[in-house]
Protein backbone atom coordinates (compact mmCIF):
# COMPACT_ATOMS: atom_id res chain seq x y z
CA UNK A 1 0.00 0.00 0.00
CA UNK A 2 2.65 2.44 1.12
CA UNK A 3 4.90 1.55 -1.78
CA UNK A 4 2.16 2.05 -4.35
CA UNK A 5 1.40 5.42 -2.79
CA UNK A 6 5.04 6.37 -2.98
CA UNK A 7 5.20 5.27 -6.60
CA UNK A 8 2.14 7.29 -7.53
CA UNK A 9 3.51 10.32 -5.73
CA UNK A 10 6.83 10.03 -7.54
CA UNK A 11 5.14 9.61 -10.88
CA UNK A 12 2.97 12.66 -10.37
CA UNK A 13 6.01 14.62 -9.26
CA UNK A 14 8.01 13.74 -12.35
CA UNK A 15 5.19 14.64 -14.69
CA UNK A 16 4.69 17.95 -12.93
CA UNK A 17 8.40 18.80 -13.14
CA UNK A 18 8.48 18.00 -16.83
CA UNK A 19 5.53 20.30 -17.19
CA UNK A 20 7.14 23.10 -15.21
CA UNK A 21 10.38 22.84 -17.21
CA UNK A 22 8.39 23.32 -20.38
CA UNK A 23 6.52 26.24 -18.87
CA UNK A 24 9.74 27.76 -17.59
CA UNK A 25 11.34 27.77 -21.00
CA UNK A 26 8.17 28.82 -22.72
CA UNK A 27 7.66 32.00 -20.75
CA UNK A 28 11.17 33.12 -20.05
CA UNK A 29 12.76 34.32 -23.22
CA UNK A 30 16.29 34.50 -21.93
CA UNK A 31 19.39 35.10 -23.96
CA UNK A 32 21.34 32.17 -22.64
CA UNK A 33 18.65 29.53 -22.74
CA UNK A 34 19.42 28.54 -26.30
CA UNK A 35 18.19 25.53 -28.20
CA UNK A 36 21.06 23.41 -26.83
CA UNK A 37 19.95 23.94 -23.24
CA UNK A 38 16.44 22.85 -24.08
CA UNK A 39 17.49 19.55 -25.58
CA UNK A 40 18.89 17.89 -22.50
CA UNK A 41 19.05 14.14 -22.85
CA UNK A 42 19.45 12.73 -19.36
CA UNK A 43 21.63 9.73 -18.75
CA UNK A 44 19.84 6.39 -18.84
CA UNK A 45 21.85 4.84 -16.02
CA UNK A 46 21.63 7.82 -13.75
CA UNK A 47 21.37 5.75 -10.61
CA UNK A 48 24.62 3.98 -11.31
CA UNK A 49 26.24 7.25 -12.30
CA UNK A 50 24.83 8.95 -9.26
CA UNK A 51 26.40 6.70 -6.69
CA UNK A 52 29.91 6.42 -8.06
CA UNK A 53 31.03 7.80 -4.76
CA UNK A 54 33.73 10.30 -4.12
CA UNK A 55 37.31 9.22 -4.41
CA UNK A 56 40.39 10.71 -2.88
CA UNK A 57 42.91 9.53 -5.40
CA UNK A 58 42.02 9.74 -9.05
CA UNK A 59 44.65 8.37 -11.39
CA UNK A 60 44.51 9.82 -14.88
CA UNK A 61 46.05 7.68 -17.56
CA UNK A 62 49.51 6.68 -16.36
CA UNK A 63 49.66 9.36 -13.67
CA UNK A 64 48.97 8.24 -10.16
CA UNK A 65 48.87 10.76 -7.32
CA UNK A 66 51.58 9.99 -4.77
CA UNK A 67 51.23 10.57 -1.06
CA UNK A 68 54.20 10.05 1.26
CA UNK A 69 53.67 7.61 4.10
CA UNK A 70 53.64 10.24 6.82
CA UNK A 71 51.76 12.94 4.95
CA UNK A 72 48.23 13.67 6.05
CA UNK A 73 45.57 14.05 3.38
CA UNK A 74 42.03 14.57 4.65
CA UNK A 75 39.40 12.06 3.46
CA UNK A 76 37.39 14.43 1.27
CA UNK A 77 40.33 15.88 -0.62
CA UNK A 78 40.55 15.22 -4.34
CA UNK A 79 43.97 14.47 -5.76
CA UNK A 80 43.86 13.94 -9.52
CA UNK A 81 46.69 13.19 -11.91
CA UNK A 82 50.30 14.22 -11.34
CA UNK A 83 50.19 15.23 -7.70
CA UNK A 84 52.94 14.49 -5.19
CA UNK A 85 52.55 15.14 -1.50
CA UNK A 86 55.91 14.82 0.23
CA UNK A 87 56.77 13.69 3.74
CA UNK A 88 55.30 15.55 6.66
CA UNK A 89 53.03 17.63 4.45
CA UNK A 90 49.31 17.97 5.08
CA UNK A 91 46.32 18.67 2.86
CA UNK A 92 43.17 19.63 4.73
CA UNK A 93 39.49 19.01 4.16
CA UNK A 94 37.81 20.02 0.94
CA UNK A 95 40.96 20.88 -0.97
CA UNK A 96 41.25 20.02 -4.65
CA UNK A 97 44.66 19.36 -6.17
CA UNK A 98 44.17 18.78 -9.84
CA UNK A 99 47.34 17.91 -11.73
CA UNK A 100 45.75 16.94 -15.02
CA UNK A 101 47.63 19.35 -17.25
CA UNK A 102 50.85 19.71 -15.32
CA UNK A 103 52.62 18.60 -12.17
CA UNK A 104 51.73 19.67 -8.63
CA UNK A 105 54.10 19.12 -5.73
CA UNK A 106 53.56 19.86 -2.07
CA UNK A 107 56.96 19.88 -0.40
CA UNK A 108 58.30 18.65 2.90
CA UNK A 109 56.39 19.90 5.95
CA UNK A 110 54.18 22.23 3.88
CA UNK A 111 50.47 22.46 4.41
CA UNK A 112 47.55 23.22 2.16
CA UNK A 113 44.57 24.22 4.25
CA UNK A 114 40.81 23.85 3.91
CA UNK A 115 39.08 24.23 0.56
CA UNK A 116 42.12 25.32 -1.36
CA UNK A 117 42.33 24.73 -5.09
CA UNK A 118 45.68 23.94 -6.68
CA UNK A 119 45.73 23.59 -10.41
CA UNK A 120 48.37 23.74 -13.11
CA UNK A 121 47.93 25.11 -16.61
CA UNK A 122 49.51 23.91 -19.84
CA UNK A 123 51.91 26.81 -20.05
CA UNK A 124 52.75 29.91 -18.08
CA UNK A 125 53.27 33.42 -19.48
CA UNK A 126 56.67 33.92 -17.84
CA UNK A 127 58.44 30.93 -19.31
CA UNK A 128 58.87 29.38 -15.89
CA UNK A 129 57.75 25.76 -15.75
CA UNK A 130 53.95 25.72 -15.62
CA UNK A 131 53.85 23.22 -12.79
CA UNK A 132 52.61 24.26 -9.37
CA UNK A 133 55.48 23.72 -7.03
CA UNK A 134 55.26 24.30 -3.32
CA UNK A 135 58.56 23.89 -1.57
CA UNK A 136 59.25 22.98 2.04
CA UNK A 137 57.81 24.77 5.10
CA UNK A 138 55.13 26.65 3.19
CA UNK A 139 51.76 27.44 4.74
CA UNK A 140 48.87 27.94 2.31
CA UNK A 141 45.85 29.47 4.06
CA UNK A 142 42.27 28.28 3.70
CA UNK A 143 40.29 29.09 0.52
CA UNK A 144 43.41 30.01 -1.41
CA UNK A 145 43.79 29.41 -5.06
CA UNK A 146 47.07 28.60 -6.74
CA UNK A 147 47.41 28.17 -10.44
CA UNK A 148 50.76 27.25 -12.01
CA UNK A 149 52.79 29.20 -9.51
CA UNK A 150 56.07 28.56 -7.77
CA UNK A 151 56.41 29.03 -4.06
CA UNK A 152 59.92 28.86 -2.69
CA UNK A 153 60.75 27.46 0.76
CA UNK A 154 59.43 29.08 3.94
CA UNK A 155 56.58 31.29 2.81
CA UNK A 156 53.11 32.06 4.11
CA UNK A 157 50.18 32.55 1.76
CA UNK A 158 47.24 34.13 3.59
CA UNK A 159 43.68 32.91 3.51
CA UNK A 160 41.53 33.54 0.45
CA UNK A 161 44.46 34.71 -1.65
CA UNK A 162 44.68 34.06 -5.36
CA UNK A 163 47.92 33.38 -7.22
CA UNK A 164 47.64 33.39 -10.98
CA UNK A 165 49.71 31.68 -13.68
CA UNK A 166 53.45 32.07 -13.55
CA UNK A 167 53.60 33.99 -10.29
CA UNK A 168 56.63 33.39 -8.13
CA UNK A 169 56.82 33.83 -4.39
CA UNK A 170 60.43 33.91 -3.28
CA UNK A 171 61.72 32.46 -0.06
CA UNK A 172 60.90 34.05 3.34
CA UNK A 173 58.03 36.21 2.10
CA UNK A 174 54.46 36.58 3.30
CA UNK A 175 51.27 37.29 1.37
CA UNK A 176 48.48 38.77 3.47
CA UNK A 177 44.97 37.30 3.51
CA UNK A 178 42.83 38.15 0.49
CA UNK A 179 45.63 39.24 -1.80
CA UNK A 180 45.47 38.67 -5.53
CA UNK A 181 48.74 38.11 -7.39
CA UNK A 182 48.37 38.82 -11.13
CA UNK A 183 49.92 36.53 -13.77
CA UNK A 184 53.70 36.59 -13.90
CA UNK A 185 54.23 38.68 -10.74
CA UNK A 186 57.32 38.02 -8.64
CA UNK A 187 57.18 38.58 -4.89
CA UNK A 188 60.81 39.21 -3.89
CA UNK A 189 62.43 37.57 -0.92
CA UNK A 190 61.76 38.76 2.63
CA UNK A 191 58.80 41.05 1.83
CA UNK A 192 55.19 41.39 2.92
CA UNK A 193 52.64 41.96 0.16
CA UNK A 194 48.87 42.53 0.37
CA UNK A 195 45.81 43.72 -1.55
CA UNK A 196 43.98 43.21 -4.82
CA UNK A 197 46.16 43.42 -6.91
CA UNK A 198 48.98 42.62 -4.48
CA UNK A 199 51.25 45.52 -3.55
CA UNK A 200 54.41 45.81 -1.50
CA UNK A 201 53.73 46.69 2.16
CA UNK A 202 57.06 46.39 3.97
CA UNK A 203 60.10 44.21 4.37
CA UNK A 204 60.00 41.53 7.06
CA UNK A 205 62.23 41.61 10.08
CA UNK A 206 64.60 38.76 10.80
CA UNK A 207 62.46 37.59 13.73
CA UNK A 208 59.41 37.33 11.50
CA UNK A 209 61.18 35.22 8.90
CA UNK A 210 62.23 32.87 11.67
CA UNK A 211 58.59 32.45 12.65
CA UNK A 212 57.53 31.19 9.20
CA UNK A 213 58.88 27.62 9.41
CA UNK A 214 57.71 27.40 13.02
CA UNK A 215 54.11 27.99 11.91
CA UNK A 216 54.39 25.26 9.29
CA UNK A 217 55.82 22.86 11.85
CA UNK A 218 53.05 23.70 14.34
CA UNK A 219 50.35 22.98 11.76
CA UNK A 220 51.98 19.74 10.79
CA UNK A 221 52.23 18.65 14.40
CA UNK A 222 48.50 19.22 14.51
CA UNK A 223 48.07 17.09 11.40
CA UNK A 224 49.84 14.23 13.17
CA UNK A 225 47.02 14.09 15.70
CA UNK A 226 44.54 13.82 12.83
CA UNK A 227 46.69 11.23 11.16
CA UNK A 228 46.38 8.89 14.14
CA UNK A 229 42.58 8.91 13.71
CA UNK A 230 42.82 6.98 10.47
CA UNK A 231 43.91 3.43 9.93
CA UNK A 232 46.48 2.97 7.19
CA UNK A 233 43.89 1.21 5.07
CA UNK A 234 40.30 2.33 4.89
CA UNK A 235 37.47 -0.03 5.72
CA UNK A 236 35.10 1.54 3.20
CA UNK A 237 35.34 -1.55 1.01
CA UNK A 238 33.40 -3.40 3.71
CA UNK A 239 30.51 -1.01 3.28
CA UNK A 240 30.67 -1.44 -0.45
CA UNK A 241 30.48 -5.19 -0.10
CA UNK A 242 27.54 -4.81 2.25
CA UNK A 243 25.74 -2.63 -0.29
CA UNK A 244 26.52 -5.08 -3.06
CA UNK A 245 25.02 -7.91 -1.05
CA UNK A 246 21.97 -5.83 -0.21
CA UNK A 247 21.34 -4.93 -3.82
CA UNK A 248 22.01 -8.47 -4.99
CA UNK A 249 25.00 -7.60 -7.15
CA UNK A 250 27.21 -10.63 -7.73
CA UNK A 251 30.89 -9.83 -7.39
CA UNK B 1 34.83 -23.63 -6.20
CA UNK B 2 35.78 -26.94 -4.58
CA UNK B 3 35.33 -27.97 -0.98
CA UNK B 4 38.89 -26.95 -0.13
CA UNK B 5 38.45 -23.61 -1.82
CA UNK B 6 35.22 -23.06 0.07
CA UNK B 7 36.94 -23.94 3.35
CA UNK B 8 39.81 -21.53 2.68
CA UNK B 9 37.30 -18.89 1.70
CA UNK B 10 35.37 -19.28 4.94
CA UNK B 11 38.60 -19.25 6.97
CA UNK B 12 39.42 -16.00 5.24
CA UNK B 13 36.02 -14.77 6.27
CA UNK B 14 36.62 -15.71 9.91
CA UNK B 15 39.95 -13.92 9.91
CA UNK B 16 38.33 -10.81 8.47
CA UNK B 17 35.47 -10.93 10.95
CA UNK B 18 37.92 -11.37 13.83
CA UNK B 19 40.00 -8.53 12.51
CA UNK B 20 36.93 -6.33 12.31
CA UNK B 21 35.89 -7.30 15.82
CA UNK B 22 39.37 -6.41 17.04
CA UNK B 23 39.16 -3.17 15.11
CA UNK B 24 35.87 -2.31 16.80
CA UNK B 25 37.31 -3.23 20.18
CA UNK B 26 40.28 -0.97 19.50
CA UNK B 27 37.94 1.83 18.51
CA UNK B 28 35.94 1.42 21.70
CA UNK B 29 39.11 1.51 23.79
CA UNK B 30 40.10 4.75 22.07
CA UNK B 31 36.64 6.11 22.78
CA UNK B 32 35.71 6.81 19.18
CA UNK B 33 32.88 5.34 17.24
CA UNK B 34 33.78 5.87 13.62
CA UNK B 35 33.26 2.20 12.92
CA UNK B 36 29.54 2.90 13.14
CA UNK B 37 29.71 5.33 10.25
CA UNK B 38 28.28 4.49 6.87
CA UNK B 39 29.50 5.38 3.44
CA UNK B 40 29.23 9.05 2.61
CA UNK B 41 25.63 10.02 1.88
CA UNK B 42 26.78 12.62 -0.58
CA UNK B 43 24.77 12.70 -3.77
CA UNK B 44 25.96 14.29 -6.96
CA UNK B 45 22.47 14.96 -8.18
CA UNK B 46 19.83 15.65 -5.60
CA UNK B 47 16.20 16.60 -5.85
CA UNK B 48 14.59 19.16 -3.62
CA UNK B 49 11.07 17.81 -3.33
CA UNK B 50 9.71 18.34 -6.85
CA UNK B 51 12.70 20.19 -8.23
CA UNK B 52 14.91 17.70 -10.02
CA UNK B 53 18.16 18.47 -11.78
CA UNK B 54 18.34 17.73 -15.49
CA UNK B 55 21.85 16.86 -16.57
CA UNK B 56 22.74 15.84 -20.07
CA UNK B 57 24.33 12.44 -20.41
CA UNK B 58 27.39 13.91 -22.10
CA UNK B 59 28.08 16.36 -19.30
CA UNK B 60 30.77 15.65 -16.73
CA UNK B 61 29.81 16.08 -13.11
CA UNK B 62 32.60 15.31 -10.64
CA UNK B 63 31.57 12.87 -7.90
CA UNK B 64 32.29 15.36 -5.16
CA UNK B 65 30.25 18.12 -6.80
CA UNK B 66 26.64 18.60 -5.83
CA UNK B 67 23.86 19.64 -8.13
CA UNK B 68 20.76 20.31 -6.12
CA UNK B 69 17.23 21.25 -7.20
CA UNK B 70 16.19 23.00 -10.35
CA UNK B 71 19.43 22.91 -12.34
CA UNK B 72 19.83 22.28 -16.05
CA UNK B 73 23.21 21.30 -17.38
CA UNK B 74 23.60 21.16 -21.13
CA UNK B 75 25.57 18.93 -23.43
CA UNK B 76 29.36 18.79 -23.06
CA UNK B 77 29.46 20.95 -19.95
CA UNK B 78 31.66 20.08 -17.01
CA UNK B 79 31.13 20.65 -13.31
CA UNK B 80 34.40 20.04 -11.47
CA UNK B 81 35.33 18.72 -8.04
CA UNK B 82 33.72 20.28 -5.01
CA UNK B 83 31.35 22.56 -6.93
CA UNK B 84 27.92 23.32 -5.56
CA UNK B 85 25.07 24.31 -7.86
CA UNK B 86 22.11 24.93 -5.64
CA UNK B 87 18.89 25.70 -7.48
CA UNK B 88 16.50 25.46 -4.55
CA UNK B 89 14.55 28.72 -4.58
CA UNK B 90 14.95 29.46 -8.26
CA UNK B 91 16.41 27.86 -11.37
CA UNK B 92 19.94 27.56 -12.66
CA UNK B 93 20.62 26.82 -16.28
CA UNK B 94 24.05 26.00 -17.61
CA UNK B 95 24.43 25.95 -21.38
CA UNK B 96 26.47 23.54 -23.44
CA UNK B 97 30.27 23.35 -23.52
CA UNK B 98 30.53 25.40 -20.34
CA UNK B 99 32.93 24.58 -17.55
CA UNK B 100 32.52 25.44 -13.89
CA UNK B 101 35.79 24.74 -12.14
CA UNK B 102 36.67 23.33 -8.76
CA UNK B 103 35.03 24.50 -5.53
CA UNK B 104 32.80 27.08 -7.24
CA UNK B 105 29.41 27.98 -5.92
CA UNK B 106 26.41 28.84 -8.05
CA UNK B 107 23.33 29.91 -6.19
CA UNK B 108 20.13 31.80 -6.85
CA UNK B 109 17.96 34.36 -5.13
CA UNK B 110 14.19 34.25 -4.93
CA UNK B 111 14.10 37.98 -5.44
CA UNK B 112 16.30 40.93 -4.59
CA UNK B 113 15.36 44.18 -2.81
CA UNK B 114 13.66 45.66 -5.85
CA UNK B 115 11.63 42.48 -6.28
CA UNK B 116 13.40 41.25 -9.39
CA UNK B 117 13.35 37.47 -9.83
CA UNK B 118 16.88 36.21 -10.18
CA UNK B 119 17.54 32.81 -11.65
CA UNK B 120 21.17 32.15 -12.57
CA UNK B 121 21.72 31.71 -16.26
CA UNK B 122 25.06 30.63 -17.62
CA UNK B 123 25.36 30.51 -21.39
CA UNK B 124 27.29 28.29 -23.78
CA UNK B 125 31.09 27.89 -23.81
CA UNK B 126 31.54 29.90 -20.63
CA UNK B 127 34.60 29.37 -18.42
CA UNK B 128 34.05 29.89 -14.73
CA UNK B 129 37.33 29.74 -12.82
CA UNK B 130 38.10 27.96 -9.57
CA UNK B 131 36.25 28.90 -6.37
CA UNK B 132 34.15 31.58 -8.01
CA UNK B 133 30.83 32.55 -6.47
CA UNK B 134 27.92 33.29 -8.81
CA UNK B 135 24.80 34.45 -7.06
CA UNK B 136 21.63 35.17 -9.01
CA UNK B 137 23.40 36.50 -12.09
CA UNK B 138 23.47 36.08 -15.85
CA UNK B 139 26.59 35.07 -17.71
CA UNK B 140 26.19 35.12 -21.47
CA UNK B 141 27.85 32.92 -24.11
CA UNK B 142 31.65 32.74 -24.28
CA UNK B 143 32.20 34.90 -21.23
CA UNK B 144 35.02 34.30 -18.78
CA UNK B 145 34.74 34.53 -15.01
CA UNK B 146 38.16 34.46 -13.40
CA UNK B 147 39.26 32.41 -10.44
CA UNK B 148 37.93 33.46 -7.07
CA UNK B 149 35.62 36.11 -8.53
CA UNK B 150 32.33 36.91 -6.84
CA UNK B 151 29.30 37.95 -8.89
CA UNK B 152 26.46 39.26 -6.78
CA UNK B 153 22.72 39.46 -7.47
CA UNK B 154 21.60 40.86 -10.79
CA UNK B 155 25.03 41.02 -12.37
CA UNK B 156 25.08 40.51 -16.11
CA UNK B 157 28.27 39.50 -17.87
CA UNK B 158 27.71 40.02 -21.56
CA UNK B 159 29.01 37.92 -24.40
CA UNK B 160 32.83 37.78 -24.64
CA UNK B 161 33.28 39.82 -21.47
CA UNK B 162 35.80 38.90 -18.82
CA UNK B 163 35.81 39.20 -15.04
CA UNK B 164 39.38 39.20 -13.69
CA UNK B 165 40.49 36.84 -10.95
CA UNK B 166 39.54 37.81 -7.41
CA UNK B 167 37.12 40.51 -8.55
CA UNK B 168 34.01 41.37 -6.60
CA UNK B 169 31.24 42.55 -8.90
CA UNK B 170 28.61 44.53 -7.02
CA UNK B 171 24.85 44.13 -7.38
CA UNK B 172 23.16 44.94 -10.71
CA UNK B 173 26.39 45.68 -12.54
CA UNK B 174 26.44 45.11 -16.27
CA UNK B 175 29.77 44.14 -17.77
CA UNK B 176 29.58 45.08 -21.44
CA UNK B 177 30.67 42.94 -24.33
CA UNK B 178 34.43 42.59 -24.83
CA UNK B 179 35.58 44.34 -21.63
CA UNK B 180 37.71 43.24 -18.70
CA UNK B 181 36.61 44.21 -15.20
CA UNK B 182 38.56 43.59 -12.03
CA UNK B 183 39.24 44.67 -8.45
CA UNK B 184 37.04 45.15 -5.42
CA UNK B 185 34.53 46.59 -6.28
CA UNK B 186 35.02 45.64 -9.92
CA UNK B 187 35.89 48.46 -12.30
CA UNK B 188 36.55 48.66 -16.01
CA UNK B 189 40.18 47.78 -16.70
CA UNK B 190 40.57 47.52 -20.48
CA UNK B 191 39.13 46.07 -23.67
CA UNK B 192 39.74 42.46 -24.64
CA UNK B 193 41.97 41.83 -27.62
CA UNK B 194 40.94 39.49 -30.43
CA UNK B 195 43.51 36.97 -29.23
CA UNK B 196 41.98 36.85 -25.79
CA UNK B 197 38.52 36.36 -27.23
CA UNK B 198 39.84 33.41 -29.20
CA UNK B 199 41.49 32.13 -26.02
CA UNK B 200 38.17 32.09 -24.16
CA UNK B 201 36.47 29.86 -26.69
CA UNK B 202 39.61 27.71 -26.92
CA UNK B 203 39.74 27.31 -23.14
CA UNK B 204 36.18 26.05 -22.97
CA UNK B 205 37.02 23.56 -25.70
CA UNK B 206 40.14 22.39 -23.86
CA UNK B 207 38.12 21.91 -20.73
CA UNK B 208 35.45 19.92 -22.54
CA UNK B 209 38.16 17.52 -23.71
CA UNK B 210 39.77 17.33 -20.30
CA UNK B 211 36.40 16.61 -18.74
CA UNK B 212 36.02 13.52 -20.88
CA UNK B 213 39.24 12.06 -19.44
CA UNK B 214 38.03 12.72 -15.92
CA UNK B 215 34.56 11.37 -16.68
CA UNK B 216 36.03 8.11 -17.96
CA UNK B 217 38.21 7.76 -14.88
CA UNK B 218 35.44 8.58 -12.43
CA UNK B 219 32.94 6.24 -14.06
CA UNK B 220 35.16 3.35 -12.97
CA UNK B 221 33.94 1.46 -9.96
CA UNK B 222 35.84 0.49 -6.84
CA UNK B 223 37.08 -2.68 -8.51
CA UNK B 224 38.58 -0.68 -11.34
CA UNK B 225 36.35 -1.51 -14.29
Amino acid sequence: MATTLARIARKSLTTSTAFSIKRHFGTEAVAAATASTKSITPSADRVKWDYRGQRKIIPLGQWLPKIAVDAYVAPNVVLAGQVTVYDGASVWNGAVLRGDLNKITVGFCSNVQERCVLHAAWNSPTGLPAETSIERYVTIGAYSLLRSCTIEPECIIGQHSILMEGSLVETHSILEAGSVVPPGRRIPTGELWAGNPAKFVRTLTHEETLEIPKLAVAINDLSKTYFTEFLPYSTVYLEVEKLKNKLGIIV
Amino acid sequence: MGTLGRAIYSVGFWIRETGQALDRLGCRLQGNYYFQEQLSRHRTLMNVFDKAPAVDKDAFVAPSASIIGNVHVGRGSSIWYGCVLRGDVNSISVGSGTNIQDNSLVHVAKSNLSGKVLPTIIGDNVTVGHSAVLHGCTVEDEAFVGAGATLLDGVCVEKNAMVAAGALVRQNTRIPCGEVWGGNPAKFLRKLTEEEKAFISQSSLNYANLAQVHAAENAKGFDGN
